[in-house]
């Protein structure tokens, strides 16, 4: 699993690149913990990249944006493909991570 | 091979009734019974025979009840597994139950049939157990532990389906090769009516397999304890909300069928909405009800439709190893491929037919590309 992190500020900006699955869903666990450091508010995932998610990556996804709001930090999801944001809005995923067009929008919601 | 089951009630009749209910299996060596009427007796019987494979086991007795004997359990044999006999809808106790580690439960009046299923599921589960910890004897690889997960994950599929005048069931699963965790049930309820569950469990491995057979099991409590889909979802959202699942959570779609209204009412919590396939071949998407995964928010409610099923309709649950069966060339099947398949050509003719086109549709449609996901399907042809 290919993943892009670089740093706006105290926010992270994560790009995963190709399939999310139970095959690498441990792998994108590890790499977004390692790229969120101590003192990081905010995370974006630029899902541009992605061209599938099964539950075992959604879990991941929950189980970070627990860890951050536990935290009093915010994440935010940008650049979904059509397919992608399907299986948010089918899982109810999209009522409580928020999602955003574009990775603007997003750095501009959790940083706001 | 026999399987010993250690029956446990203070109710006289029932040794005699299981013994002739039971008769033609005892005669072919599949079952032997030891009965005991109360706790404390089960708890020597344990002692004494340590071939007993599992305890089917009432609820209220005296001197030591069958909650107390659940406890007492895992001191005795902790590789056992324990089926519990309690009152219809009696949701109390079977959450108690649950929490203390019974594997599943029956509701009385007893229905034998059921029983039978419920006992061979059982057993089948505590060879694999057995199988499992062998395993880990040996040196366990990832492997390995995706393949007990995969074995669980069949041991609670149901094989054989409810079936009436006007109505017929059928559920098949094609698992992927090392991860995916769907799994569905058909569950018979009062006044004849059917609930029908789908569902897909994130994760994978033993963990996940666990937390499906959990999951699996509040469904069916909450499904005989609540009659409303919405209502059914939300309790077991809320029981699952109160163990640690590690970020583990479920979709769901759970129905009621009604075989003389035809009625089919149902809740989604995050999962695919249904399809039907009329007689025509023509179709309808079913609307989603907009509930979230089960396991991800606690105190949500889950709200529910209905749709009346014509005779000749059949209602097709799946789960998006289906949707998202890729080809070679990265394309997803989605539900609209589903959908073209069946017309003038390729009518819906029964449950099974139809079940075994969906997966053939999947099949031929993924082609040489790897298979990512569980595929399931569950159907329900009315008329």
């Amino acid at each position: 699993m290919e993943i892009n992190a670089e740093r706006d500020g105290a926010t992270v900006v994560a790009r995963p690149t190709g399939r999310l699955d139970g095959s690498n869903a441990g792998e994108f666990q590890e790499a977004l913990e390692g790229a969120i450091e101590d003192g990081d508010r905010a995370l974006v995932l630029d899902f541009e990249q992605i061209s599938y998610i099964s539950s075992a990556g959604l879990r991941v996804i929950l189980l970070t944006a627990r860890s951050l709001q536990g935290n009093g930090g915010a994440m935010a999801l940008c650049s979904l493909d059509a397919p992608i944001r399907e299986v948010f809005a089918i899982s109810g995923f999209d009522t409580i991570i928020p999602i955003h067009g574009t990775r603007d929008e997003a750095l501009a919601a959790v940083s706001g | 091979m026999t399987h010993k089951i250690l029956v446990v009630d203070d109710e006289p009749d029932l040794e005699p009734l299981m013994l002739q209910r039971m008769r033609r299996a005892i005669r072919q060596g599949v079952y032997e019974f030891v009965f005991a009427r109360n706790g404390i007796e089960a708890l020597q019987k344990l002692d004494e025979q340590d071939d007993i494979d599992m305890v089917l086991s009432d609820i209220n007795m005296p001197e030591m009840d069958g909650l107390t004997l659940l406890e007492q359990i895992p001191s005795v044999n902790p590789d056992i597994r324990a089926v519990i006999i309690s009152a219809y809808g009696d949701m109390q106790n079977i959450r108690t139950a649950m929490n203390r580690g019974a594997f599943d439960f029956v509701t009385k009046p007893l229905d034998f049939d059921d029983l039978r299923i419920t006992v061979d599921r059982t057993l089948q589960h505590v060879e694999e157990w057995r199988e499992a910890l062998k395993s880990r004897d040996r040196l366990v690889t990832l492997q390995n532990e995706l393949d007990v997960a995969s074995k669980m994950q069949q041991s609670i599929l149901p094989t054989a389906f409810p079936s009436g005048s006007n109505y017929r069931v059928f559920g098949t699963m094609e698992p992927a090769r090392n991860v995916g965790g769907d799994f569905y049930d058909v569950i018979r309820l009062q006044d004849d009516q059917i609930g029908l569950a789908i569902a897909d469990v994130s994760g994978k491995g033993v963990p996940a397999a666990l937390f499906m057979m959990s999951s699996r099991t509040l469904l069916k409590g909450a499904a005989i304890s609540f009659q409303e889909p919405g209502a059914v979802l939300a309790e077991v959202n809320n029981l699952i909300q109160e163990d640690d699942t590690a970020g583990m959570f479920v979709t769901m779609l759970y129905a009621t069928f009604s075989p003389s209204t035809g009625v089919f009412a149902y809740a989604s919590g995050g999962h695919d909405p249904p399809l039907v396939v009329h007689a025509d071949g023509s179709s309808t998407l079913l609307p989603l009800t907009g509930g979230i995964a089960v396991g991800v928010v606690p105190g949500i409610e889950y709200r529910q439709e209905s749709y009346t099923l014509a005779p000749g309709d059949t209602v097709i649950l799946y789960t998006d190893g289906v949707t998202e069966a890729t080809n070679i060339d990265d394309e997803l099947l989605g539900i609209e491929g589903v959908r073209e398949h069946f017309g003038p050509g390729h009518l819906s003719s029964d449950a099974e037919t139809t079940g075994m086109e969906v997966m053939r549709v999947v099949r031929e449609f993924t082609g040489d590309a790897p298979q990512h996901d569980d595929v399931t399907c569950l159907t329900l042809r009315q008329g």
